[in-house]
């Protein structure tokens, strides 16, 4: 137990590291043999070069695990969260609740509220978040709008701003 | 050597190119300025901006960046104490002191001129080497191409930051993620998992901003903090560095050649040398110079080798397609999607591009020795910007830059998977550079690694019975015999902080 708290990060990632070559093997004895593609030359078998990562990934997976295991690693990487961590938290849901709403809502009802949001979760006054969040949100719009040719999400409102 | 500025010329020569590569520098410089950012989070942010200009003008905006925030870092070292980028880390050892002794005006300019000097000295020598280096790798045939990207691989896993069994790691997980989408030679999907965003695999921007933009803004976050403001010294516009800088000509010299070779080795990266230039600096100087104390060469030679480092980074990068560092790993991905393949290949057929491409290296430099003096006033009021409104616009630039690239919310939500993956890594103490390298190196390690077997009569011994090959390839063992070594040796000292 004592090898693990103070390694959480370091041990979460290497729960990531294991995964992929187990993914890549799985992916490889499946999608890459029904497709007919997981054997033969060099130019038939496209399963084997990401089976060598894959193998190679393993290899290193085990070798740090050994390491963690064996204290053999010089920084410690623990959960130990700030005292913003669950401001950090919040932050992160705000941006996931915006990437869902903003195919519906389009970029223009979206982007100022979320910038006003944040603004006041940093700390900034209520007018000013408003007032920055729309500034923020249409002076972008206009550089990628205006000025690159870029179309922002209109959404379901077909809002098209700069555009 | 000058035929590569003829060809290039014309394609410079237009106001997008001129008015950009400014607009880099100006960019570059306050993005440096600002600490927890830096040249590499300036590239990012721009890059799908990139995509809607013409090659040259894009390519010039985004080397602008990188020469102009690799500079820029060392003012907030000179007035906060706070190295900007950690390039500019051994600056303050001596610029602090300069500022607390009321020379910050000097300390600045002692140090834009530094760099602008020493990335000018760093084009001389890519603009020399560069061609001769293209030219000897034209003979390369796939498998000297295997070895050469396999060991450009290990040598920035195991040199970057942090240990080098994380680094390869991080490398791997590079040519991980390069493998997904459609397969070159078969056109079977790989790793798509039926979802036809995937067919191409993840675009390179919405991972490169997700694990360094996104990660850094909750980093930031939790750094607390927020508004908080700090207070800085009248600043004014004044040339007399040029002036304090002829004191200094062969500090200045020496140290941008030392960055400019530590930067064309993969991996070593702009703090590495500035370090060494700092220590060469120092033990050839007199006691009464007093270094550590606030002595302009000491500022002269970590801005010097910092600058010049960029030049360097820019000879295998260009001439090898190997990236030097993260930030020319990010440059030659926005090369290769304007369509151009950085390596022997561009100085054979697109001459002008890379002519395009030096002659805009060394006009950033020129302009950076200029703005960067002109401008001196407006940076303490970035200083002063509070990480409540940095943040957000980093956020917004992020999500509005990636969603610019291909019209997707997919790559929204690439970039928000890879931001936490960058997280976690960052926590663990990973290298996020080899991911980024890996990923641009992982289809020209398969696809030649392939071609060889195709080619090899006789299987994997193709890569042992040509001399090239052979000895790239004896490099790259010995560079994992001594991960093995340092792994059976024990860890490193923890770091002080």
């Amino acid at each position: 137990m004592n090898r693990i708290k103070p390694f959480a990060y370091d041990w979460i990632v290497w729960a990531l590291f294991l995964a992929l070559p187990l993914v890549i093997f799985w992916q490889s004895a499946t999608s890459l043999a029904d497709q007919g593609v997981a054997q033969g030359g060099p130019m038939e078998n496209a399963a084997l070069f990401p089976r060598m990562i894959a193998w190679g990934l393993l290899g290193l997976a085990i070798l740090n695990a050994g390491r963690l295991m064996l204290g053999r690693i010089a920084n410690s990487s623990p959960l130990t969260p700030t005292a913003t961590t669950r401001l950090a938290l919040v932050v992160s849901g705000c941006f996931v609740l915006y990437l869902l709403t903003l195919p519906y809502l389009g970029y223009h009802l979206t982007t100022p509220v979320l910038m006003a949001l944040l603004l006041n979760l940093f700390g900034v006054g209520r007018l000013a978040s408003l007032a920055g969040g729309v500034v923020m949100s249409l002076v972008t719009a206009a550089v990628f709008q205006g000025l690159l040719n870029v179309v922002l999400p209109v959404g379901i409102f077909e809002i098209t701003g700069f555009g | 050597m000058f035929d590569l500025l003829v060809q290039g010329a014309p394609l410079f020569l237009t106001w997008q190119a001129i008015v950009l590569t400014a607009a880099g520098i100006i960019a570059g410089l306050f993005i440096g300025v600002l600490p927890g950012l830096g040249p590499l989070m300036g590239i990012v942010l721009l890059l799908p901006v990139a995509f809607h200009l013409p090659p040259i003008p894009a390519m010039a905006m985004l080397i602008a960046i990188y020469v102009g925030g690799s500079a820029g870092g060392s003012i907030s070292a000179i007035l906060l104490r706070i190295p900007g980028t950690p390039l500019a880390a051994a600056t303050l050892f001596d610029g602090y002191p300069m500022a607390q002794k009321g020379r910050s005006q000097d300390a600045i300019g002692l140090a834009i001129t530094a760099s602008a000097l020493g990335g000018l000295l760093a084009g001389l020598v890519l603009l020399f080497f560069s061609p001769i280096l293209a030219a000897f790798a034209l003979k390369f045939g796939p498998p000297e191409y295997t070895a050469m990207a396999l060991l450009g691989l290990l040598t920035i896993a195991i040199v970057s930051e942090g240990s080098a069994i994380k680094g390869m790691i991080a490398g791997a997980f590079g040519l991980a993620i390069a493998t997904m989408g459609t397969d070159e030679f078969t056109n079977a999907y790989r790793f798509t998992f039926g979802n036809f965003n995937l067919t191409s695999g993840p675009h390179i921007v919405p991972v490169v901003v997700g694990l360094f933009a996104l990660s850094e803004v909750f980093f930031q976050i939790e750094g607390g903090k927020l508004l908080d403001s700090p207070q800085i010294q009248k600043l004014r516009i004044s040339f007399r560095a040029l002036r304090l800088i002829t004191a200094h000509k062969v500090n200045l010299v020496r140290s941008a050649l030392i960055g400019t070779f530590l930067g064309a080795i993969p991996g070593a990266g702009g703090d590495v040398s500035a370090f060494v230039s700092y220590a060469v600096a120092k033990r050839t100087a007199r006691p009464e110079d007093g270094y550590g104390e606030g002595a302009e060469g000491g500022v002269v030679a970590t801005e010097a080798a910092n600058n010049g480092t960029c030049g360097g980074a820019l000879i295998p990068s260009l001439s090898l397609g190997i990236p030097g560092d993260a930030s020319t790993a990010v440059l030659l991905a926005a090369l290769f999607l304007l369509g151009f393949f950085p390596g022997p290949e561009l100085f054979r057929n697109n001459a002008d591009i890379a002519g395009g491409i030096f002659i805009a290296y060394l006009v950033g430099n020129l302009v950076l020795l200029v703005a960067g003096i002109v401008l001196v006033p407006f940076f303490g009021s970035v200083l002063k910007l509070p990480k409540a409104w940095l943040l957000p616009i980093v956020l917004l630039l992020s999500t509005v830059g990636t969603y610019a690239l291909q019209n997707s919310v997919f790559d929204l939500w690439v970039m928000l998977v890879f931001g936490a993956i960058g997280y976690g890594l960052r926590r663990a103490h990973y290298p996020l550079a080899p991911i980024i390298i890996g990923m641009i190196l992982g289809p020209v390690l398969e696809n030649n690694f392939r071609r060889s077997l195709l080619i090899s009569r006789d299987g994997l011994s193709i890569f042992i019975e040509r001399p090239t090959s052979a000895i790239l390839l004896a490099l790259a063992a010995l560079l994992v015999a001594y991960v093995l070594f340092t792994v059976i040796r024990g860890p490193a000292k923890p770091d002080a902080n």
